[in-house]
């Protein structure tokens, strides 16, 4: 067996026997069935509503793609901290791993568990709007391209956040602490960040929407960012509501913010965590 | 050429310095004893041999590379645990030892061997979490011998185990350096060392203070035991012994190191000066008074290192 298999392999042995796993999955497995099952029974009982494909696809991929990255992180999180709390990062250095093969396999964990997570939203909530549909009134595809864009848009947004999670748990080695820090940071810090960066005056305002998770929130995990039919029918709506228009990111700009981010938590935190000790 | 080589080697935490300039080699098929209070940098000293503590001054050599490839490929050669048995509780003795096997690229009839030798082939299933101190340190050896490394090094291995555990574990040991294996053993069981190493180390404060083979450390002083009915008294009469060099009360017996093996002239100046003793003999100096001597443990309040 090559050495990358045997560490995968050894991530997954970690992962997929640890019940905190299971009992992370399960909760969100429950929160999307209960979600998508009411729309879909809700849909039956009212002929108001509706949740159908491809027109469920906004809803599918709206407030529970966050409930999923949420869990994910939350996993991801209990997983590196606790190779250190358990010392089993230092043992695994010491039966033969360089630190930089240690940290680099701890990784995989970052889109394996956006396949995951955004995997079951989107079959689960598939599954729910597909029992809805009546295929031969649909003339195009039930999931295109759009679809899958908008797909991965959300794995990218995941693993952003997540990476966020993954450099808090490798810099403060403690579960507890580590998740702290980041529920702080997306639920008020960023918030308060740039509240107070956007005093400095007009001319840093254009810039704070790169920040990380208004990059995720505000680009990679909006619907309307991926579908353009979407994208206009909101306008209009919001026209005619005198409000203001959705705005979206240039695609081009939107990858590379992401992929920046990525990279800076990714081989930062690397980089922090070659200077210590284990 | 040694197996290891330090240099000068040194450990500074911020204002504290934890292992200050130790130099020691360890030659092939040495059972090398580590021993030193609580503290004194014994595990800091391992954990830069293992490459996790990075080094604030000074070398480390293994297999005679002092490079980092060269330190990366030789620490391929080593089995090792540090502190207590480092293993994730929610599996298996079985997973766990899986893991270690998939690292070092070893087979499942390896993982066998190990197991087989450590006595916990039978409760191989069980929950690491639901081992007893004894088991996971026996699991802790079987990691460290997978893959037959040539040099195996245990810190504390003995830490929480009962009479008999101790037993396997030291017979463990023995068979290893038997089969030709260079061994460093961190412990603070004087009696498990003198019985177990041929050479030894004593660190303290930092710093290594007496470094030799046991026998070396333990013949070279002359020691005498005594018993009368008035101890202070022997003990006073024994001080004014002209081939005297110190003299202790030690429980019921003064112990008296000498110059000289000359114990019929002590007890002739005894008895000349009507001090008859019940018992006079020559005592074997053990680790543990070596231990004591020089880190002055006794006086410190550090009397658990016996």
């Amino acid at each position: 067996m090559s050495r990358p298999v045997a560490l995968f392999r050894n991530e997954m042995l970690k992962t997929f026997k640890r019940l905190a796993t299971w009992v992370t999955l399960g909760l969100f497995s429950f929160i999307v069935f209960m979600n998508f099952g009411d729309e879909y029974l809700g849909a039956r009982k009212d002929p108001e509503r509706t949740f159908a494909l491809p027109d469920a696809w906004p809803k599918i991929f709206g407030d529970g793609a966050f409930v999923g990255l949420v869990f994910g992180t939350v996993l991801l999180i209990l997983m590196v901290a606790g190779e250190f709390s358990w010392r089993t990062a230092r043992q695994n250095v010491i039966d033969g791993l360089s630190k930089g093969r240690w940290y680099w396999a701890k990784t995989i964990l970052i889109p394996m568990l956006a396949v995951v997570f955004i995997g079951e939203l989107t079959v689960v909530g598939g599954f729910f709007a597909y029992l809805g549909t009546d295929a031969s009134a649909v003339s195009g595809p039930l999931m295109g391209a759009t679809q899958w864009a908008a797909i991965g848009g959300l794995m990218l947004g995941f693993m952003l956040l997540a990476s966020m999670g993954f450099a808090a748990a490798m810099a403060i080695r403690s579960q507890g602490p580590a998740m702290a820090v980041w529920f702080f940071y997306i639920g008020f810090g960023e918030r308060l960040l740039l509240g107070g960066l956007s005093q400095l005056g007009e001319w840093i305002r254009p810039a704070l929407r790169f920040a990380p998770f208004s990059t995720v929130q505000g680009g990679l995990a909006n619907y309307l960012q991926w579908d353009p039919v979407a994208l206009q029918r909101a306008t209009e709506r919001a026209i005619e509501a005198e409000r203001t228009p959705p705005e979206i990111w240039d695609g081009g700009t939107l990858l590379i913010t992401a992929v920046a981010w990525l990279a800076f938590f990714v081989v930062g935190s690397f980089l922090w965590f070659r200077r210590r000790d284990l | 050429m040694p197996v290891i080589q330090t240099t000068d080697l040194t450990k500074h935490f911020r204002k504290t310095r934890a292992v200050n300039g130790i130099s020691f080699e360890v030659e092939e098929g040495q059972i090398f004893g580590f021993l030193g209070p609580n503290g004194s940098g014994k595990t800091t000293t391992i954990g830069m041999l293992l490459g996790i503590i990075t080094p604030t001054r000074g070398s480390v050599s293994l297999f005679g590379g002092s490079g980092a490839a060269e330190l990366h490929a030789a620490r391929q050669r080593i089995g090792a645990t540090l502190e207590t048995p480092n293993f994730y509780p929610y599996l298996s003795g079985w997973d766990n030892l899986r893991i270690v096997a998939n690292v070092k690229g070893k087979t499942k009839k390896e993982m066998e061997e190990v197991l087989d030798i450590v006595g916990l082939a039978k409760r191989k299933r069980t929950k690491f979490k639901a081992f007893s101190l004894g088991m996971k340190q026996r699991l802790a050896l079987a990691a460290t011998m997978l893959g037959d490394p040539e040099l195996i090094i245990l810190d504390e291995p003995a830490n929480g185990l009962d009479p008999e555990g101790m037993r396997e574990v030291r017979h463990v040991i023995q068979e290893l350096a038997e089969r030709g294996k260079t061994i460093f053993l961190s412990s603070h069981l004087l009696w498990e060392v003198e019985r177990t190493c041929t050479h030894v180390a004593i660190i303290k404060e930092g710093e290594i203070i007496r470094q030799d083979s046991v026998k070396e450390i333990t013949a070279e002083t002359i020691l005498a035991g005594l018993r009368s009915d008035d101890l202070p008294a022997l003990r006073r009469m024994v001080e004014s012994f002209p081939g005297t060099v110190s003299a202790r009360v030690a429980e019921d017996t003064v112990v008296a190191e000498l110059a000289e093996e000359d114990l019929a002239g002590l007890n002739h100046y005894l008895a000349d000066r009507g001090v008859y003793v019940s018992h006079l003999a020559l005592q074997q100096l053990t680790l543990e008074d070596v231990f004591m001597e020089l880190t002055g443990a006794a006086d410190d309040g550090m009397g658990e290192v016996a």
